[in-house]
């Protein structure tokens, strides 16, 4: 059952062309930025633009944008289906609540990939241009692999919050405006507001989702060299030397925030008519 | 297929759904054996499509319980929806897909090949068209594909929620002919409808549900083996108003200029001798098959009475003209 449902999944994500627009308009984003950064190489010697250092550039902080586009996807994807009907047609054609909803988890981890995969085709496609491959040095390495395993993670979790926001709302307009909102502003706020009313909670709120997913997105973290380069940068240049912190608490911290996530959004999508 | 017989395919017992002010559903026991087709009546807002909801399982009962196929089990009701094919409301489909491509959604979860999928196509006639977007369909063709999606898997038991709804009289007439075909298939089948006639016409057992109850359960032969006293005078008011007034009239009803009336005894002479005494001389008088639609008004007191010839009317008269108290 659970192959035919991600197969099910998988038509309707093939077929939506809101899977194409998003993708696209991500495409031609990535693409813009990475040219800026290539722009950026050619004019400063200080700046490389060529692999594996350029994975540095290319797993920067924009990465981020593919995380947002993940999330309005997975919203158009799952959200619509209640307004279609089709999550009600769905269940009364004999899939269970259960069923269904673990369907659209199936759909997570594909959403989450597409876009890191594609933020990795394009800048390295760019970088590898400029690379000099009979040099002999490996273009990927552990720190990369680490880097987008640690920022698929991420990836997940903010696809796990678009799920979660969608079975609750039920709604592609409304489910995007909450989901904008919690990212933009509404998790600083709510933090910010407990942590002044209550101080002994400053810690645990620092471990709010979009806070804890974002520590996995840091290039730094995975790549020695790349951290050593840019503390000898910051420090030349009298700039705040960056600091990474320990992965495993933040491993940890995403994987508990997916699980409850997951387990929350079931639980409120079975205990509601459809 | 299952062989007609009394085993139930359907059975509530004392079923109830209330949402936080409202109660749409209040106690209703019904039971569908396997082989019948069953219409379920009601006005808008009776609560046809919250029993529906119900026996589908995207709405929770708040009270009661029910059967399918003889089990009331989470586990039992999964499995028997896959016995089972339904629509409610309206076509509920992926717009961007074609009928084809919602069917392979359809027949993935109901473990079917693709074969069938065109076998089911060709049956409702969509098959030159199932290339088109849903979206792009005619409501005609919206119900058609919704008709083939709840065939598809060959179900013992198929229930339909206003399955001619928006239809053309051409289309309601396809859908009439599909139904009946699957009917003399020996599928049961559930119909909730508005058009008394059409089921009337395809079913062979009726309930008629308002405001949440389960006012009439019978056959539809019942229904109509009971004849009416059809009656004209040159006051039809005057007249609906004495015959109110006869003490073997269980219901009377005007329509237009003519009368008509259920008798407990079905003399008409005696009925004629009685008005003739009040000075009600009758143009016409004979003894009518009384319709679904007669049963339909009298069990929901919708009908079509001259205010002016019933407000004079004590109580229980007014009653028996078709209002409810």
């Amino acid at each position: 059952m659970i192959l035919r449902a991600l197969r099910a999944e998988m038509l309707k994500l093939w077929k939506r062309p809101a899977t194409w627009v998003t993708v696209g308009l991500f495409t031609l984003i990535t693409f813009a930025d990475v040219l800026d950064d290539y722009r950026d190489a050619l004019k400063d010697p200080e700046v490389s633009f060529f692999l594996p250092e350029a994975w540095s550039r290319i797993l920067g902080e924009e990465v981020m944008i593919g995380f947002i586009f993940a999330s309005v996807l997975v919203i158009l994807l799952v959200a619509a289906e209640f307004s279609w009907r089709t999550a009600r047609q769905n269940v009364i054609d004999g899939l269970s609540k259960t069923q269904w909803y673990w369907a659209k988890v199936l759909l997570l981890p594909v959403v989450a990939a597409l876009f890191l995969v594609l933020r990795v085709v394009v800048g390295g496609s760019f970088a590898l241009a400029g690379t000099d491959l009979s040099s002999g040095r490996a273009v990927m390495g552990g720190p990369q692999f680490a880097a987008l395993g640690g920022m698929y993670l991420t990836g997940l979790g903010y696809a796990c919050l678009a799920l979660f926001v969608s079975a609750a709302v039920r709604s592609s307009g409304p489910a995007m405006a909450v989901w904008f909102a919690w990212f933009a502003f509404g998790e600083r706020l709510l933090v910010g507001g407990l942590g002044s009313l209550f101080q002994g909670l400053r810690p645990a709120l620092k471990w709010a989702p979009v806070s804890t997913f974002n520590r996995l997105n840091d290039y730094l973290r995975y790549d020695p060299e790349a951290l050593r380069q840019a503390v000898e940068w910051a420090t030349r240049h009298d700039r705040p030397v960056p600091q990474v912190e320990a992965l495993g608490p933040a491993v940890a911290g995403t994987a508990l925030w997916i699980a409850a996530l997951l387990l929350t959004g079931w639980w409120s999508y079975r205990r509601r008519d459809l | 297929m299952t062989d007609p017989g009394d085993s139930p395919v359907i059975q509530t017992f004392d079923l109830r759904k209330r949402y936080r002010r409202t109660t749409a559903v209040d106690g209703i026991s019904f039971r569908v054996d396997a082989g019948q087709v069953f219409g379920f009546l009601g006005p808008n807002g009776a609560g046809k499509t919250t029993t529906i909801g119900l026996l589908l399982g995207i709405i929770s009962p708040t009270a009661g319980r029910f059967e399918l196929f003889g089990g009331s089990s989470a586990r039992d009701l999964h499995s028997a929806r896959r016995r089972m094919g339904a629509t409610l409301e309206t076509p509920n489909f992926y717009p961007y897909l074609s009928g084809r491509d919602n069917l392979r959604i359809v027949a993935g979860v109901k473990h079917r090949d693709r074969a069938e999928i065109e076998r089911v196509l060709d049956l409702v006639g969509l098959g030159r068209r199932a290339k088109q977007k849903f979206k792009a369909y005619s409501l005609g063709m919206k119900q058609r594909l919704a008709l083939a999606a709840t065939m598809l898997g060959d179900p013992e038991l198929i229930i339909l929620d206003e399955p001619a709804n928006g239809l053309d009289p051409e289309g309601m007439r396809e859908i009439r002919e599909i139904i009946r075909g699957l009917a003399e298939r020996g599928k049961t089948i559930f119909l909730s409808s508005h058009m008394l006639w059409e089921v009337e016409r395809t079913c062979t057992h009726v309930a008629i549900i308002q405001n949440g109850r389960i006012v009439r359960q019978q056959s539809v032969a019942d229904v109509t083996s009971h004849g009416v006293a059809g009656l004209r005078a040159a006051d039809p008011a005057a007249l609906a108003a004495a015959v109110a007034e006869y003490p073997a009239a269980r219901w009377v009803r005007q329509r237009g200029d003519r009368v008509v009336a259920e008798l407990e005894d079905g003399d008409l002479a005696a009925l004629n001798a009685w008005l003739a005494r009040r000075g009600v001389h009758l143009s016409h008088l004979a003894l009518e098959a009384r319709s679904l639609e007669d049963v339909f008004m009298e069990a929901t007191g919708v009908g079509e009475l001259a205010p002016a010839a019933t407000d004079a009317l004590p109580g229980p008269v007014r009653h028996r003209l078709g209002e409810v108290p």
